[in-house]
């Protein structure tokens, strides 16, 4: 039987399907890259559902995109607290333990991240004019995350945060001293991000780098390193240096467009 | 200005540049070709946004912008062409892209006004991509040699090499008096700023919201919310205006005497164009007196 296979998570879908049963991309739209090889995230239509374990998850809105979840039984999600949009009342909250309390808590990271289970429908959003991102995580892979730009997961997957190392990147790379790591091991899961502005992608192969500024970084495969480098350039009234973060592959890296300048010196 | 796409059978009614008309968008400000023209009826015309991954033609490189919310200027700069703009726009680049600082006079005045201390500059081989951080539209102005576009502060975006900037006063300052204080306003900031093109250059802007143009005959006015002023042509005089509308005689919750409330606005007159934006900074009702202020006219309602 003919397939099609979603060209931004790679999921198989059935013939005539317009949109991705696993990441609700549209299907009968041309992938977008431009001419240096950044693929756009796809937009998603009002109202895309996908599917997730047993439960489904429908993107409502353009603007500020509303992620709304029907739990399954036994199906759950994590998440940090202020993105919780809504819930039904049957749905119960928990808490999901995380380690390194006071680092994270040092170093900006979300102290309390709540988990819901299913049955019963919740929903997610951020604060500000973006694109939800649905990434689909395949068993074994490993994401790095900016701060604070996750929505949503499907329990499935671990959630970690590490610290960024080397003390120029701390210093100078604009992502605080942690990312958030997300990492499935046994079964695939579903994360959500939420990027300001709208939302890039490209593939380095291996060795190869692009300088990025540090607020505009989304997302990266762990296999991604990150450095920084110092631009010769100096701004503002007290002099401060132009630090950009060199990215060098082989693997992903998700830019957002509307970014946070980071600038420190 | 070089043709693009053949010879000149279409020329853009947004940027009047002529070209082939075989491509899907205008090769030197990325609006669409096909589109319907959207004119108010009361003469502003909306600027279409460039569609997703339009491509712009200047010197022998090219612009492609990208996104829907806060559009991205991915620039392939071929040989020299090189580009400036604001440090704090810059996103990505490629590693072998030559980057550095281009100097400004005047850097004290401008850290005072506020305004970008330091100008980058990128060139070529390879690629640069630039983007501004508020939902909003890029606006791309191809420049004739020797033309001249007074931009407001912090809109700027990216320009050609051979596109000279420069910054003036702005001219349109007042102060008030309430009670015992005295606050300077500058509606539009201290500073305007300036391109003037040597040659034929690309000027591009990001807009907040959505941009509408306007092209005055000699003469005509208009009024307009001072902060939503987004370009004009040189050419296009602004004044201060001030009205008192009827009955808004003193400040809510006041008792005794009170001031009246004014409307500020920005007097446009032709000839030449105007470009104003949707989104803007709503300080512009006030509650005191007049002590001083830049040429300027007013009215009192009722």
């Amino acid at each position: 039987m003919e397939r099609i296979v979603c060209s931004w998570c790679r999921g198989q879908n059935e013939a005539g399907a317009e949109a991705c049963t696993w990441c609700g991309a549209p299907l009968d739209q041309a992938e977008k890259v431009t001419d240096s090889g950044w693929r756009e995230a796809p937009r998603l239509r009002d109202l895309a559902e996908f599917r997730f374990g047993n439960s489904t998850c429908q993107v409502e809105g353009e603007v500020v995109p509303v992620a709304e979840m029907n739990l399954a039984p036994g199906d759950g999600v994590f998440f940090e607290h202020h993105t919780l949009l809504w819930k039904d009342e049957s749905v119960p909250l928990g808490m999901l333990p995380t380690a390194g309390g006071m680092a994270r808590v040092l170093g900006g990271m979300p102290y309390v991240v709540t988990t819901a289970t299913g049955p019963g429908r919740i929903a997610f959003s951020r604060d500000a004019t973006g694109e939800v991102v649905v990434l689909h995580l395949h068993p074994s892979m490993e994401l790095d995350v900016r701060g604070h730009a996750f929505l949503v997961a499907s329990h499935s997957i671990r959630y970690s945060f590490i610290r960024i190392r080397g003390f120029n990147n701390i210093l100078h790379g604009g992502e605080g001293m942690y990312m958030d790591q997300f990492v499935t091991v046994g079964e695939p899961g579903i994360l959500l991000l939420h990027g300001y502005g709208n939302v890039f992608e490209r593939t380095l192969g291996p060795g190869e780098k692009i300088l990025l500024e540090p607020g505009g970084f989304l997302y990266k495969d762990s296999t991604v390193t990150m450095d920084v480098q110092q631009m010769p350039v100096r701004t503002g009234i007290f002099r401060h240096g132009l630090f950009l973060a060199e990215m060098t592959g082989p693997g992903r890296v998700g830019i957002q467009s509307m970014y946070l300048h980071h600038q420190v010196g | 200005m070089t043709d693009a796409g053949g010879p000149g059978s279409y020329t853009c009614r947004y940027c009047r540049m002529s070209s082939g008309g075989t491509d899907l968008s205008c090769p030197f400000c990325g609006a669409p070709v096909d589109v319907t023209e959207r004119v108010t009826a009361s003469g502003w015309e909306e600027l279409p946004a460039i569609a997703d991954l339009a491509r712009i033609q200047f010197g022998r490189s090219d612009c492609q912008v990208s996104g829907l919310y806060v559009p991205v200027c991915d620039m392939n700069l071929a040989g020299d062409d090189w580009v400036f703009f604001s440090h704090n726009v810059l996103l990505w680049c490629d590693t072998q892209v030559e980057l550095d600082a281009l100097s400004l006079d005047g850097a004290w005045n401008r850290t005072l006004a506020g305004m970008p201390l330091v100008m980058m500059y990128a060139k070529g081989p390879g690629h640069v991509a630039l983007s501004h951080n508020v939902p909003g539209e890029t606006v791309a102005i191809p420049l004739h040699h020797g033309q001249i576009v007074d931009v407001l502060e912090h809109r700027f975006l990216a320009a050609t090499g051979n596109v000279s900037y420069t910054w003036a006063s702005s001219g349109v300052w007042f102060w008030t008096a309430s009670g015992g204080e005295r606050e300077q306003h500058l509606p539009i900031g201290r500073f305007i700023d300036r391109f003037t093109s040597e040659g034929n250059g690309l000027l591009l802007l990001h807009a907040p919201g959505n941009v509408f143009i306007r092209d005055l005959a000699p003469g005509q006015t208009i009024l307009i919310q001072p902060s939503a002023l987004l370009y004009k042509d040189a050419s296009v005089g602004l004044q201060l205006h001030f009205e008192y509308p009827a009955g808004a005689t003193q400040a809510p919750g006041s008792f005794g005497l009170g001031y009246r409330g004014f409307q500020t606005f920005l007097r446009l007159s032709g000839p030449g164009r105007v470009a104003v934006q949707s989104v803007w900074d709503n300080h512009s009702f006030h509650y005191a007196r007049i002590t001083s202020s830049s040429p300027s006219t007013q009215w009192a309602w009722g």
